[in-house]
């Protein structure tokens, strides 16, 4: 773990959230420097996309604490953790596709004046060159790499200080999980933290400075990405789980 | 089939006298009050009774349709009209010859509960809002055509209704009549709430897709109840117009209409005596506070509001004391394994599952591609696989909700329908859901009769009218959901509202559900979702019981530990196809599954 | 008779139009029917006739002033009947709530205004027989409405946030849209869509209580034919509603005619409960 005085940019402390009576959060404890790569790993159900929606106030939570940049981020939605610099990029490049790709990044900028908002849908569109030569074409029209690089660029007109990416690479092609991936790590070279939840594990160790493993809403791994060994003991955190639990002692 | 499905004769609680009086009580003040009106009222007082009487006559039936089916029918004054107009029409000889006027309100309930079929039949198709516009536009042209068929229903000058001879042709002779009738059908809806046919209109409202996935055929329930509801409708309409002696067009206004609506949504969706009382309630407002009748709409309109936003559970919900005490926090849910055997000792005939080639695409994404699958009785049969690799999917195919491109879906030697989910119950194949899709506003008790649906031998007919075979049935489902109960360890609860359980508890009542068809094939979609580590221990007891009694068992999990113990067979899917099969422990060191399962 | 039934079904149909693109405009933040849309359109004959008849407005303040009080009963119709019953997952909530406010709205226009029908003003006093302002005025209003509709949603950041809300509202949350304020605004836009349906063919069917559960019904065919959201189809849809029922009028007379409307309505929803132009029906499982 690197070590630091600074103050972490966010900080998440015993953060309980799931829908309606169905918990999927139990305790999570987490926190994220300036202008760190952090992956967030996970089996499929361990609550990542859960505890992102709670970061970022799509999903309310009342139990633990989350602090962004000395805010309390308790009853925030996501316009106010946005304005603060917490941006999150939801799963599933969910563009509006009934909107041209620049009608999409000028909403990302909805509430700046109007010669900022151009200026920085310009400045994201620089990040992308593939979607800029598309900007007046509709966004149902690009093809699903095309819109997840529109989904992050829509994130970087919001200029964010802590940038919540949630697997970026669902369904691209790995050239262009490189591209997306070039781009969060000159994102970090720009000083901005990243928070990547990811399938890849590999890729993403390569870009990552910090890992978070979650298992059945739980932190149950935290390593540097440089640490020896990690898929082995990625893989004996998931299921080696209450190890002292047996049905059937013969499958343990 | 649950005939020798016996519990110890301790065990049998019939249901207790004292409790059953308890529910009866309100209705039986009601009635007494009604029988004594006669004694200090005058011909007004007998006019007001008689009208809440049979404006009740109709409610009784409408409160199926909105109160158990949850189908927003707003426009019913239709069918009041049209029954109104048939009596009227037929006794005064207008369209031919002249009947008598008995046979006249029959013939007002026939052709009510014809047009009751046509005003209910769009809710097969439609939902909510649509519906509601269809009956509203029907209740429109209802009176348009009373208006414009001048020959027969006398245009706007209206015509003579119906008059009953001695003893009814006082104003009290009528209302013995009315109130006579409105007993009749207080019983009659109430028969049809307690049985099968009730449960299955609730559930088709709550939770539809269970109930497809339990054998329960909408449109047959939703038929039933709407020719029932338009039969009661049509004969208070005839009695309506014997009442004021004389009809116009006038008198069917959409108001009216909100009247009988309304009463049923005060009252409380899923009761009896809610919507009675609303009735009343209703009635008598304007009669009550004299200034209040002409802002009478207003106030039924700002009634509704208030109740929608600030007490959905209507007068019903206000009079349940019951369910207000909290459950006890530190419940436990400890299922009863021995008393499996009981359950399903009469299991059927064990088959095996076997899905050949099957292929599922959504546009262009091949969501199932080529799977090919075997679920053998008594296993347990794991299904794994990273989001979208078509698990639930999977599930959804076999139980006949989506209709794949290719390949076959075969239970022993049945072939499986596709795209018939509620075909599936009587195979013996039943299932519970990633989210639980209970009845949150039944009792845990009723949320698992539901499954027994299928068991009932007795028709609406006989629920309706509460004959033997109907009383042995709703017994049987009785006994076998109180068994069921008591396996998966919620017995203590059969009494708790759904809605007031905890998810796992949730989780643990669909597996109860299911159990009720004696299932040869049991369906689970992540069981184990949102359960704590003793919960999920308990299940997967459960389910090892289950599989272990003969059942064949298809779990789609994602919580790896229980996969691993308690799975004879592993099937790992990535991206619709079989990525890996085995033994949990072939999967355990599989490379490749490893890598898909955890994400490498 | 083809003229004036043309002229009729022309100027009824774009009322029919403008009161379906108000239930659109609420529905396309909200997901939800609002039995209001018929309401507001009463409102805007009612409204219009009462501040220039009765209170003596000129014809501008009397619009400005019908407007604005529209677009104040479509505000409190998204506080009072929407945001309450949005959070709560029984979809029949909406039905109820809007249902009863509407009812609220329209009886306390009858007690406190007339059950009777009232003349509504002359407003320039333009044309006579086919070519008479009432009939004229509703299709220009319509044609007028569509086009700045299409400029806003085109042109302008809140009609294309409209539209962003309208397709993906978690979406839209997510990039920090003010989805909430976004809502309340379409239904202002909405109530002064049908505002303006009532004001435009006051003239025709004068400012009367009962024109709302009409315009209701007739307003909720366009958006059923043309498929929920889509004010294209809903325009298509209710001038060829007027068109018809203006012709079945003449020819088989005002009874018959509603009969034939809703025989046809109730036969094209069942074949097509989506809408002619519709999409197809989500996943339930």
């Amino acid at each position: 773990m690197r070590i630091s005085a600074a103050e972490p940019l966010l900080r998440v402390k015993n953060l309980h959230a799931g829908y309606g009576k169905v918990g999927i959060l139990f305790g999570v404890d987490m926190h994220i420097m300036p202008g760190e790569l952090v992956t967030l790993l996970g089996p499929n159900g361990a609550g990542k996309t859960t505890l992102l929606c709670a970061i970022s106030g799509l999903l309310p939570w009342s139990e633990g604490a989350i602090d962004f940049a000395g805010h309390s981020l308790h009853r925030k939605g996501p316009r106010e953790s946005g304005a603060l610099g917490l941006v999150h990029v939801v799963e599933g490049h969910r563009v509006f596709t009934q909107s041209t790709v620049s009608d999409n990044l000028l909403l990302a900028g909805y509430d700046l004046p109007r010669a900022e908002r151009m200026a920085r849908v310009a400045a994201a569109l620089d990040y992308f060159p593939e979607i800029a030569a598309k900007r007046h074409a509709l966004a149902g029209a690009l093809s699903g790499g095309q819109q997840q690089m529109l989904a992050v660029a829509q994130g970087l007109v919001r200029r964010p200080r802590l940038l919540m990416l949630d697997e970026p690479s669902a369904g691209l092609s790995p050239v262009l999980v490189d591209r997306v991936f070039g781009v969060l790590a000159q994102l970090r070279a720009a000083g901005t933290a990243v928070l990547l939840v990811e399938q890849l594990i590999e890729k993403a160790l390569a870009v990552a400075d910090r890992l978070y493993a979650l298992a059945q809403g739980r932190i149950v791994l935290t390593a540097s990405a440089d640490e020896a060994d990690l898929p082995a003991r990625l893989e004996h955190a998931y299921f080696g789980q209450d190890a002292n639990r047996s049905l059937a002692s013969s499958s343990a | 089939m649950a005939s020798d499905r016996t519990l110890p004769a301790s065990r049998i609680r019939a249901a207790q006298p004292s409790h059953r009086l308890a529910s009866l009580a309100p209705f039986l003040a009601i009635l007494v009050f009604l029988a004594l009106l006669p004694l200090w009222g005058n011909d007004y007082r007998a006019l007001i009774g008689t009208r809440a009487a049979i404006y009740w006559i109709l409610v009784a039936g409408l409160n199926l349709i909105v109160g158990f089916a949850g189908q927003l029918a707003i426009g019913y004054v239709a069918l009041f009209a049209i029954g109104a107009y048939t009596a009227s029409i037929l006794a005064a000889g207008n369209l031919m010859t002249e009947i008598s006027p008995a046979l006249a309100l029959l013939a007002a309930a026939a052709v009510g509960a014809g047009f009751g079929l046509v005003v209910g039949l769009p809710a097969l198709r439609l939902r909510t809002f649509y519906f509601a516009m269809t009956t509203l536009g029907f209740a429109t042209i209802v009176t348009q055509i009373a208006l414009g068929w001048q020959s027969v229903t006398g245009g706007g000058i209206g015509l003579s209704g119906p008059s009953l001879p001695a003893p009814f042709d006082s104003a009290w002779g009528l209302y013995g009549l009315c109130v006579g009738l409105a007993v009749v059908a207080t019983i009659m809806s109430a028969n049809i709430a307690h049985s099968r046919f009730g449960r299955a209109l609730i559930a088709t409202r709550d939770a539809e897709v269970a109930a497809e996935a339990n054998g329960i055929s909408k449109p047959a329930v939703l038929v039933c109840v709407f020719l029932f509801a338009g039969a009661a409708a049509g004969l208070a309409g005839g009695l309506f117009a014997t009442l004021q002696t004389y009809i116009t067009p006038d008198a069917f206004t959409f108001d009216l209409s909100l009247l009988f609506f309304i009463s049923v949504l005060i009252g409380g969706r899923g009761s009896i005596l809610g919507p009675l009382l609303g009735t009343i309630l209703l009635t008598l407002l304007p009669e009550i506070a004299a200034p209040l009748a002409a802002w009478s709409t207003f106030v039924y309109a700002g009634l509704l509001l208030v109740i929608v936003l600030a007490m959905p559970g209507g007068i019903a919900a206000l009079l349940d004391r019951s369910n207000r005490q909290p459950l006890a926090a530190n419940r436990a849910i400890v299922p009863n394994i021995a008393s499996l055997g009981r359950l399903l000792g009469t299991a059927r005939s064990a088959q095996n599952l076997t899905l050949s080639d099957v292929v599922l695409s959504f546009g262009g994404l091949r969501a199932i591609d080529g799977l090919t699958l075997s679920v053998r009785p008594g296993e347990v049969h794991g299904l794994i696989g990273p989001n979208g690799s078509g698990k639930t999917t999977t599930l959804n195919v076999i139980s006949g909700y989506y209709r794949p491109q290719q390949g076959r879906i075969v239970l022993g030697d049945t072939d499986l329908p596709p795209g018939q989910p509620v075909g599936r119950a009587a195979l013996g194949i039943c299932r519970t859901f990633q989210t639980p899709r209970i009845i949150g506003a039944a009792s845990v008790l009723e949320n698992v009769m539901v499954g027994g649906t299928l068991s009932g031998r007795a028709s609406f007919v006989e629920a309706l009218l509460s004959l033997p075979r109907s009383h042995r049935d709703e017994a049987a489902i009785r006994q076998t959901a109180r068994l069921a109960l008591e396996v998966v360890g919620l017995g203590a609860l059969e009494d708790v509202r759904a809605d007031h359980l905890q998810h796992s508890e949730l989780r643990f009542l669909e597996i109860a559900r299911g159990l009720m068809l004696c299932p040869r094939l049991l369906l689970l979609d992540e069981p184990a979702a949102g359960l704590s580590a003793t919960e999920i221990l308990r299940l997967g007891t459960l389910i090892r019981a289950i599989s272990r009694a003969g059942v064949a068992v298809l779990l789609v999990e994602h919580h790896a530990d229980l996969i691993f113990e308690i799975c004879d067979q592993i099937t790992v899917l990535n991206l619709g196809r079989v990525l890996a099969h085995g033994t949990p422990a072939e999967i355990r060191v599989h490379k490749e599954v490893v890598s898909a399962y955890l994400g490498g | 008779m083809l003229s004036s039934i043309l002229a009729s079904g022309l100027a009824i149909g774009a009322i029919y139009a403008l009161i379906g693109i108000t239930y659109n405009t609420m529905f396309a933040t909200s997901r939800v029917m609002s039995f209001t849309a018929g309401q507001l359109g009463m409102l805007g004959g009612v409204l219009g006739s009462m501040f220039i008849l009765r209170l003596g407005f000129p014809l501008v303040a009397g619009l400005a002033a019908t407007l604005l009080c529209c677009a104040a009963v479509g505000v409190a119709t998204e506080f009072i009947a929407v945001r309450p019953v949005l959070k709560s997952l029984e979809q029949h909530l909406y039905v109820l709530s809007t249902l009863a406010f509407a009812l609220l709205i329209q009886q306390v226009t009858a007690i406190e205004w007339s059950t009777e029908p009232q003349p509504f003003p002359r407003l320039f006093g333009i044309g006579s027989g086919i070519w008479d302002e009432k009939y004229w005025l509703p299709v220009v209003t319509c044609a007028a409405t569509i086009g700045a509709l299409e400029y806003l949603y085109r042109r302008t950041l809140i009609g294309r946030a409209f539209r962003a809300v309208a397709e993906d509202n978690f979406a839209a949350r997510a990039l920090g849209l003010p989805e909430r304020n976004l809502r309340v605004a379409s239904y202002a836009l909405a109530a002064v869509v049908g505002g303006l349906a009532g004001f435009s063919g006051g003239e025709l069917m004068l400012a009367f209580f009962a024109n709302g559960s009409q315009l209701n019904f007739y307003g909720f065919i366009p958006v059923a034919l043309g498929g929920l959201g889509n004010n294209r189809g809903a325009l298509i849809g209710g001038l060829a509603l007027g068109l018809f029922q203006q012709a079945a009028n003449f020819m088989v007379g005002g009874i018959f005619a509603s009969v034939a409307v809703f025989v046809l309505f109730i036969i094209v929803l069942l074949a097509a409960p989506q809408g002619l132009f519709g999409s197809t029906v989500a996943r339930r499982v």
